[in-house]
């Protein structure tokens, strides 16, 4: 066999289970969840043509706005704490000390945790009558502060974000050491002739220089609020009466708990071009900065 | 800018500064005390394993009045965590085995080949690394219940290599790209064929990659929740965050075994998070900034 046939052939050998196996698990769902969106379904029986009745039935849902909404509170919660937590946290822990590295090891500790794990053990620190939180607060003597954080609706959202915060200052912690440790130390020694110290430094130099890391986490925060799913999931399961749900508990909860498949499938969609259109805007800003 | 001015050139001169000893030592103790307040949800729940359930309830802070081991073994034989546990190493390694040689063979392919569709193969498996996982889950369902495949260990085999596959090609195409073809060409002379190649020379220089990629895998696959709460629903199949899930429902106010069970849930992840710390930190953070 000649060469260039032979080179072929193992170029197609060895694409070919990667590509199988990714499509038809990856790709063609989407494809699928696109089409089911269109029809109403149990699941059972056969499948009705209703058009766009589905996405007109989601924008009229005040449900769907709820979890919409509760999208945004995670991605603020996440651009409110978060970001400024782990971009204090790089600062203090830019050093490669050894200190440094066991503190930075502790906070990205949460992130190799079972996301059930982590939903169950602040299900506990939530819990109304044993729970930590509220066992705490009884000692402080703070008795009026005390309540049922997952399942009061003025405060439960707030509630389930911090765990998922909690979980994932990891990651943002080391994208900013990186960024902070990428800045050449010609613009530290510019800085340091200039007589730019501390929070003036900070604010002229440092952060002027990292900006662009920070657009990136901000984007990364609003993508990542689109994955919530297995804390709520295990904490609330998107309840009491819906007050908790996030865009993916609505497409679970109404595929699986009430078997509406083509109404799932259209948020599915629905949640798709949502990121689609967060990921366009992230290529957009990073293109015209870059 | 800041005007560069004498004045301020001194200013910036070494002097002592006696305040700044107490402040970085303070600054240590803050953050000491952060870090402890991140740890301590995992601190109580290993203390708490190991507690009767009057303990539990009585004194939630304190250490165990007495080491119990009896909530692990409870909960590994009367919890089903053993079985649990089976099932996710064998869905863990078999997904985590097909991840790396699917994924290092695809890689090799298009990092080494100029072919006209390689560069649409790239973006589409770049697009995995987009796609919001659990916006797949409804058609997914549908289709592997027409397939019958449902309930069975392929139905999480599959989707987790599909979804890994991308992050796997794209680290060892980076690092491909570190190695110098003349070895594979000296190779060839040698009369190896491009398999042959492969398997003697690309893969075994690939292996710290191929390690990161593996623990990645490893730590997604073992925490994976939305897969398996939504295609395996007999009891005999369930991972070990399935059954965790339902473990606070089936054993009511039993907390001290649920504690268990979720120890013996995390011990494997904090025992290679211990070891491949590093690793994790950066591998996690590649996957995560592509994503």
């Amino acid at each position: 066999m000649p060469t260039y046939l032979r080179s072929r052939s193992f170029v197609a050998l060895a694409l070919l289970p990667a590509m199988l196996i990714f499509i038809v698990f990856a790709i063609v769902p989407i494809i699928w969840s696109a089409y089911y969106g269109f029809f109403d379904w149990s699941g059972l029986g056969s499948l009705k043509f209703i058009g766009l009745d589905n996405y007109e039935m989601m924008l009229q849902d005040p449900i769907f706005w709820r979890a919409l909404k509760n999208n945004l509170i995670l991605v603020a919660s996440a651009i409110i704490g978060q970001v400024p937590i782990a971009l204090l946290l790089a600062l203090l822990l830019l050093k490669n000390s050894m200190f440094n590295r066991v503190i930075r090891s502790a906070v990205f500790m949460p992130m190799v945790l079972s996301t059930v794990v982590v939903g169950l053990i602040w299900g506990y620190i939530y819990q109304p009558q044993i729970g930590l939180l509220n066992t705490v607060l009884e000692m402080l003597g703070l008795d009026s502060w005390i309540r049922a954080w997952l399942s009061d609706p003025k405060v439960n959202m707030y509630a389930v974000s911090i765990p998922i915060n909690w979980a994932n200052i990891g990651p943002y912690l080391v994208i900013f050491i990186a960024a902070l440790q990428n800045i050449s130390s010609e613009v530290n020694d510019a800085a340091k002739i200039d007589g730019a110290v501390g929070f003036r430094k900070l604010f002229y130099v440092t952060l002027p220089n990292i900006w662009d890391t920070v657009i990136v986490t901000i984007i990364l925060c609003i993508s990542g609020s689109l994955k919530a799913f297995d804390h709520v999931i295990v904490m609330t399961g998107g309840g009491p009466a819906q007050s908790t749900e996030l865009l993916a508990t609505y497409m679970y909860n109404n595929s699986f708990t009430v078997y509406r498949y083509g109404y799932g499938s259209a948020v599915s969609t629905m949640i798709i071009l949502i990121s689609a259109l967060l990921i366009g805007l992230n290529y957009i800003i990073t293109k015209r900065r870059g | 800018m800041l005007p560069t001015t004498n004045t301020r050139a001194a200013a910036a001169d070494p002097r002592p500064q006696p305040w700044k000893k107490p402040l970085g030592l303070l600054l240590k103790l803050a953050l000491f005390l952060y870090a402890a307040f991140t740890l301590y949800p995992l601190y109580w729940l290993i203390i708490s394993a190991f507690k009767s359930n009057q303990d539990f309830f009585n004194r939630p802070f304190g250490l165990p009045a007495g080491w119990q081991f009896s909530n692990i073994s409870r909960a590994w034989e009367l919890g089903d965590m053993g079985r649990a546990m089976m099932n996710s190493t064998i869905v863990t390694i078999a997904s985590v085995v097909l991840t790396v040689v699917l994924g290092t063979l695809a890689a090799y392919a298009l990092s080494r080949f100029a072919f006209r569709a390689s560069g649409l193969v790239k973006g589409l498996f770049l697009l995995g690394m987009l796609i919001p996982i659990h916006s797949t889950l409804v058609p997914l369902f549908i289709f592997m219940n027409k397939i019958g495949m449902l309930d069975t260990y392929w139905s999480l085999i599959l989707p987790y290599t599909a979804f890994e596959l991308s992050i796997a090609i794209f680290l060892n195409i980076a690092y491909m790209q570190s190695i110098p073809r003349e070895v594979e060409e000296a190779a060839m002379i040698d009369g190896n064929g491009w398999w042959g190649v492969f398997g003697r020379i690309i893969f075994p220089l690939c292996l710290p990659v191929i390690a990161t990629v593996t623990i990645l895998a490893f730590l997604r696959f073992w925490n994976d929740f939305s897969f398996a709460l939504v295609f395996i629903n007999s009891q005999a199949l369930k991972t070990l965050p399935l059954s965790l899930s339902l473990f606070s429902d089936g054993f009511g106010t039993d907390y001290a075994l649920t504690m268990g069970a979720m120890f013996i849930a995390v011990i494997p992840t904090i025992v290679i998070y211990l070891i491949f710390q590093e690793q994790i930190m950066k591998g996690m953070v590649a996957g995560s900034v592509k994503g």
